[in-house]
């Protein structure tokens, strides 16, 4: 198992590397489910303050 | 005239909407299914290289985080110019949904590269025909997304960003053919390219997968990133009260 995780003593650059990657692919999809959700909550906030039946 | 139908109903921000909603999940799924297969592929069942040992493994990392860099930057460059040519708002918001996503995978490549120098080269970092041109193409984002904030108005920040885009997209075959073109430090390329390639199935069928993985995996992000998008550019359309209520 541990000569695994040190790949031929290139572990120290080789996890780090995919630790980078797999964090990147990780990261873009959250921040892409963040920004629909934020347009979603946006937009509905602009159909409820134009909108007079609601309020009345 | 089929074609028209098609292009047109691609055309309509509710229809891409919908179609945005239902295809993403696939996507996504699939790309996180491949993706696993492929990190096993690559870490677990794939021999050492002969000259590079374990470190070769970097490329299951770094060559689809440049490929997507590179292939993300091209379809922001054709939707902005379908978008440009035909003035189709779709078009432009798919270019503005693709330039995050596009900038930080070139981080990716440039970093994971950088982590594959130091041991195989000596150096993190060489001012080496691949490497500018990779960090050259990492500013163009970085222009296209400083612009697209710069202009209040969507249709003029549509359109100034688009010809940065196309124009840009001049550096795409420059970093793909740096490593021929001039003297390298950089490897050539081993699986992307016309003829045999110079790598053994054992190593690269993961390779393969991975970057069929990235690329789904982009399409899912694309999407999720474009309803987002047309729901700003749309606000006051009749359709957004449909879909968000």
């Amino acid at each position: 198992m541990s000569e695994f995780f040190s790949m031929s003593g290139y572990g120290i650059y080789l996890w780090p590397a995919f630790a980078l990657g797999i964090g990147v692919v990780v990261l873009n999809l959250v921040m892409a489910l963040n920004s629909l959700s934020n347009a979603r909550k946006d937009a509905r906030r602009r159909l409820e303050m134009n909108s007079p039946e609601e309020t009345a | 005239m089929a074609t028209w139908t098609w292009f047109h109903r691609f055309g309509s921000p509710p229809y891409m909407y919908g179609f945005a909603r239902r295809w993403a999940p696939w996507f996504g799924g699939v790309a996180a299914f491949a993706m696993l297969i492929a990190l096993y592929g690559g870490l677990v069942l794939a021999p050492e290289d002969y000259q590079q040992k374990d470190a070769f493994r970097m490329v299951y990392v770094h060559a689809p985080s440049a490929w997507l860099s590179l292939m993300v930057y091209t379809t922001m460059a054709v939707a902005a110019a379908v978008g440009l040519i035909w003035r189709m708002k779709v078009a432009h918001a798919v270019a503005a949904a693709c330039a995050p996503v596009g900038a930080w995978f070139t981080v990716a490549a440039l970093g994971t590269g950088m982590l594959w120098g130091k041991p195989m080269w000596g150096a993190y970092w060489v001012w080496d025909p691949r490497l500018t041109s990779e960090l050259i193409l990492l500013f163009l984002y970085f222009g296209y997304m400083g612009l697209r904030a710069g202009i209040e108005d969507t249709a003029k920040a549509d359109k100034a960003s688009a010809v940065l885009a196309i124009v840009g997209v001049v550096n795409v075959p420059i970093i793909k053919y740096s490593v021929e073109w001039w003297n390298s430090l950089h490897q050539v390329a081993s699986v992307m390219k016309l003829g045999k390639p110079t790598m053994n199935w054992d190593m690269r069928w993961p390779l393969l997968l991975m970057l069929l993985a990235f690329t789904l995996y982009f399409a899912a992000v694309l999407l999720i990133r474009l309803r987002a998008e047309l729901l700003r550019r749309e606000r006051n359309a009749s359709w957004v009260r449909e879909v968000v209520t």
